[in-house]
């Protein structure tokens, strides 16, 4: 159980679930909650290849740490922008947000 | 700027020529509601410049070669465009006429034009026509001269539509625009076959037999025909020739000027300037000689036929413009430039008389002069009659010397037919000439006194003074000058002919020299006489004729076309060439050409850009749905495709 | 083979957070009300929090949980506080982009998997086992210094940008 593939595949399927909601939900709000699933299930992968392969296991902490940094920012420059759509357009549905429609 | 003081020539030229430009600058600008000062800056400019004429010419006189100052203007290429002046013996002749037409016309106009409301817009327009005139005769390239060619056709437009408050007056000055317009294209066009062919547009190298040897002869004679299309415009050839009779709507001292003395006379100047080149073209020389010819026998007749003291005066300028094109047309140079020369002196002669009946009677119409005593203004009767003899060509008259060198030329000519419509012209001319003089001077039955202002003797009591006073001396004095200049002129054939033919340039004008000398040489010998009493019988018979017909006492004063009224109503009507390019310009233009080009421009042109247009409109319209503005299904391709691209190399 | 060994509990809890960790990315994802989602995401990233305890680095985990589970689920429920009321309708779901996503999706997992399992992972000869906490600082501030350095200019810009989008907007439209 505690192999290098299963970590693979719960990583895959995390990152895959993520990408289910970023493709599908119309809910800005969702849709970043999907793109946090999806930054964990590549941050897991750092973590096992970390674990299992690497010959200094700090390398793939840092990674992460940084990954967790970057999630932070673009989790506030997201909510901000979605603030500012929530204002502009009076809804966050993504798919109202076509202005730029040809 | 010293090489202006420094060589009198050059100064003189461009003194003379550019000075009516400054002079109209200054009227139009500054001086337009004062008339006294805008006539005198006007008058003063002229006298100036026939001053520089006349030194140019005594200067110039034994020069021999030509002198010419040009400064390159447009260079393209190897093609160079100068511009400048070129003197030589032709353009200088031509030179003093225009300066001393305009010179006297400008005096005479003091009188005629005194107390018109656009009197500084008269000599306004006067100093143009009088700078675009002398900056073509003097130019010496062909586009410099068609730029003033241009110039000159619009000052003819200006003073045509003086009037402009009249109706005929504007339509007339719109139809000697775009008819003469119509001719220039050609003109042009031929330019243009001509830059394309030798490279320049230079007078001298474009007379230089040898250039002609660069264009294929069939290219020469198009562009010569083209070239002559522009002549036919500006003087008024057939079938281009009823806008001039139109054209006399203007006042009458412009008439004396441009339509009849010198503006119309520029087709047949430009002819003779590159004559050498026609001569490379046999068959643009046939075609101008029967164009010619055409045009002098039908302005005859229309002569004939009208009771317009100006109008008649028109057609026979029209017919002697003919008559001077056959001149050159048949190779005569000399005889076609000089009668160039002595018709301008006699014509504006002519003109300006009249314009003295005209404003004394304040009609058009011969007869009613006539009968209202036209004869008792001694002065003018006389100089017209002076003038009439002229143009009839009865010794010793200027009219007389050129038109015997014409015929002279003509029947050197193999066919002689040519001599025989010459003849026939010469007999119209005095016919329809004389039967204006003796309407003038023995009237039949009494006057109508009761015609009002027409009364010489009564309605005009209080103006009498005026009659003879400033106004009156104002236009009789160059009406003088010029019946002098006609007694005079015809006399200096010899050494004007010897003047003009020595710098004919290269191996033609050898042959032209060979040619005049000829037929000097055979005018001693029998056959000369024989056409010199042929000419001057043709002539007293026409007056004879008129005579007959007019001036007998108890004559009916109906001349035989009075018999003949479906052949009068074709003289009357011009013989119907007016109706015809009407029908014409209906038929081809409007309803052909116009139609075929609207349905082109709105079917073709704007069909295929508008094509054009709703291709890239309406390709957008359909690729526009990429650009939904849905970010989902942006992403969703993209990752589809990202997904797809690892699997098929995960397992290929 | 006894159930209460400390292998099997281990196993068991191993599962026990994976299941977590799954469960809570669904609830994340699938229902439609989004406080739903925002509990299940701090489900999912407390699981994943466990599964880095599982990867042996009890500081990543909390780390998760203090920066994850503790920080961004908490700015997500303010932006649905000063978003959109919850009481209003949720528009419908459209099969045709939902299977569109889902397969997408699936063919991503597909390569993913394909990609995870197919490749020959090398393990490293020669591997330190030092996984304190005191060896990461040190690493962090010397050999990864930059790392360090621009997480702390990129969360400055964030800020900075953050402040400048949502409050210019209110600015200017008010």
């Amino acid at each position: 159980m505690n192999t290098l593939g299963v970590y693979l595949i719960i990583a895959a399927l995390l990152f895959s679930l993520g990408l289910l909601g970023v493709l599908q939900r119309r809910n800005l709000i969702g849709m970043l909650i999907s793109v946090e699933l999806m930054l964990n299930g590549a941050n897991i992968n750092f973590m096992a290849f970390n674990r299992f392969l690497t010959p200094d296991p700090t390398v793939g902490q840092i990674f992460t740490l940084f990954v967790m940094g970057l999630a932070a920012a673009e989790a506030a420059i997201g909510l901000s922008i979605i603030l500012a759509l929530f204002r502009k357009m009076r809804s966050i549905n993504i798919e109202r947000a076509q202005q730029l429609r040809g | 700027m010293t090489e202006f003081f420094k060589d009198p020539v050059l100064l003189a030229a461009a003194l003379g020529s550019g000075l009516p430009l400054l002079s109209m600058a200054v009227i139009l600008i500054f001086t337009r509601h004062d008339q006294r000062v805008s006539a005198t800056i006007s008058v003063s400019a002229i006298a100036t410049s026939w001053v520089c004429a006349v030194f140019l010419l005594v200067k110039l006189w034994g020069a021999g070669a030509a002198v010419q100052y040009q400064a390159p203007w447009l260079i393209a290429d190897d093609i160079v465009i100068p511009f400048g002046y070129l003197l030589d013996p032709l353009s200088l002749v031509m030179l003093c006429i225009v300066a001393t037409i305009s010179f006297l016309v400008q005096v005479y106009s003091l009188g005629y034009m005194a107390g018109d409301p656009g009197f500084s817009r008269y000599y306004a327009f006067q100093s143009l026509f009088a700078w675009a005139m002398m900056s073509m005769v003097i130019a010496p390239s062909m586009l410099q001269l068609f730029i003033f060619w241009e110039m000159v056709g619009l000052a003819s437009y200006l003073l045509i539509g003086f009037y402009y408050e009249k109706y005929s007056a504007s339509q007339a000055g719109k139809k000697a625009f775009v008819m003469t317009r119509t001719a220039d294209i050609f003109f042009f066009l031929g330019l243009i076959i001509l830059v394309l062919g030798f490279g320049n547009l230079g007078i001298i190298s474009m007379n230089d037999a040898a250039q002609a040897h660069r264009l294929p002869p069939y290219l020469i004679t198009i562009s010569a025909c083209l070239i002559f299309g522009g002549v036919m415009g500006k003087s008024a050839q057939f079938p281009l020739l009823t806008w001039l009779p139109d054209a006399m709507e203007g006042p009458t001292p412009v008439s004396a000027l441009l339509h009849s003395a010198t503006m119309v006379a520029a087709g047949v100047y430009m002819f003779s300037r590159i004559f050498p080149f026609y001569s490379q073209s046999p068959e643009a020389m046939s075609m101008a000689l029967a164009i010619g010819t055409i045009t002098m026998l039908l302005s005859s007749t229309m002569a004939m036929a009208t009771y317009d003291l100006k109008q008649v005066w028109a057609y026979s300028t029209v017919s002697q413009l003919g008559f001077m094109v056959m001149g050159l047309a048949a190779g005569g140079y000399f005889a076609g430039v000089f009668h160039l020369t002595t018709h301008a002196g006699f014509k504006a002669l002519l003109f300006l008389c009249s314009g003295i009946f005209i404003h004394e009677y304040h009609t058009n119409d011969f007869r009613v002069i006539g009968k209202h005593g036209g004869r008792s203004l001694t002065i003018p009767m006389v100089c017209m009659t002076i003038g009439a003899l002229a143009l009839s060509g009865i010794f010793p008259f200027s009219g007389f010397f050129s038109k015997e060198a014409i015929l002279g030329v003509l029947a050197q000519h193999p066919n002689k037919l040519w001599l025989g419509a010459g003849l026939l012209g010469a007999l119209m001319t005095a016919y329809y000439t004389f039967r204006l003089i003796f309407f003038m001077v023995f009237p039949q039955g009494k006057p109508e006194h009761h015609g009002g202002h027409a009364s010489h003797d009564h309605g005009h009591g209080e103006e009498e003074g005026e009659h003879h006073g400033y106004i009156f001396w104002c236009m009789a004095v160059p009406v003088m000058v010029l019946a002098g200049i006609t007694l005079v002129l015809g006399f200096s054939h010899s050494s004007l002919e010897h003047f003009i033919m020595s710098t004919v340039p290269g191996a033609l004008g050898a042959a032209a020299r060979e040619a005049a000398a000829d037929a000097h040489g055979e005018g001693h010998g029998a056959g000369h006489y024989m056409l010199l009493i042929s000419a001057v019988s043709m002539a007293v018979g026409g007056i004879v004729w008129a005579y007959m017909e007019f001036g007998r006492k108890g004559s009916k004063q109906e001349g035989f076309l009075k018999k003949f009224p479906a052949v009068e109503e074709l003289f009357a009507r011009r013989w119907y060439l007016d109706d015809f390019l009407r029908k014409a310009l209906d038929k081809a233009v409007y309803s052909g050409l116009t139609s075929v080009f609207t349905r082109n421009d709105r079917r073709i042109i704007d069909g295929a850009i508008d094509g054009i247009c709703e291709f890239t409109v309406g390709s957008g319209r359909f690729f526009s749905f990429l650009q939904s503005g849905m970010l989902q299904q942006n992403l969703l391709v993209m990752i589809a495709a990202v997904g797809l691209v690892v699997l098929f190399f995960l397992f290929s | 083979m006894s159930f209460l060994s400390t292998e099997s509990f281990a196993q068991m809890a191993f599962w026990v957070v994976v299941g977590l960790t799954l469960g809570g990315a669904c609830i994340a994802v699938f229902p439609r009300n989004i406080l739903y989602n925002v509990l299940g995401l701090a489900l999912a990233l407390a699981g994943v929090a466990g599964l880095y305890m599982f990867l042996g680095s009890l500081f990543v985990a909390l780390m998760q949980l203090l920066i994850y589970v503790g920080a961004i689920t908490i700015a997500i429920v303010f932006a649905i506080m000063l978003s959109r009321p919850l009481h209003l309708e949720v528009p419908e779901r459209r099969m045709p982009k939902v299977a569109a996503a889902g397969g997408a999706s699936l063919l991503v997992f597909l390569a993913l998997v394909g990609v995870g399992l197919k490749s020959r992972w090398m393990v490293a000869a020669e591997r330190s086992g030092d996984w304190s906490v005191e060896a990461l600082g040190h690493a962090m501030l010397t050999k990864y210094n930059l790392v360090f350095e621009v997480i702390s200019l990129v969360l400055l810009v964030a800020i900075i940008g953050a402040i400048v989008t949502a409050g210019f907007t209110r600015r200017l439209s008010s």
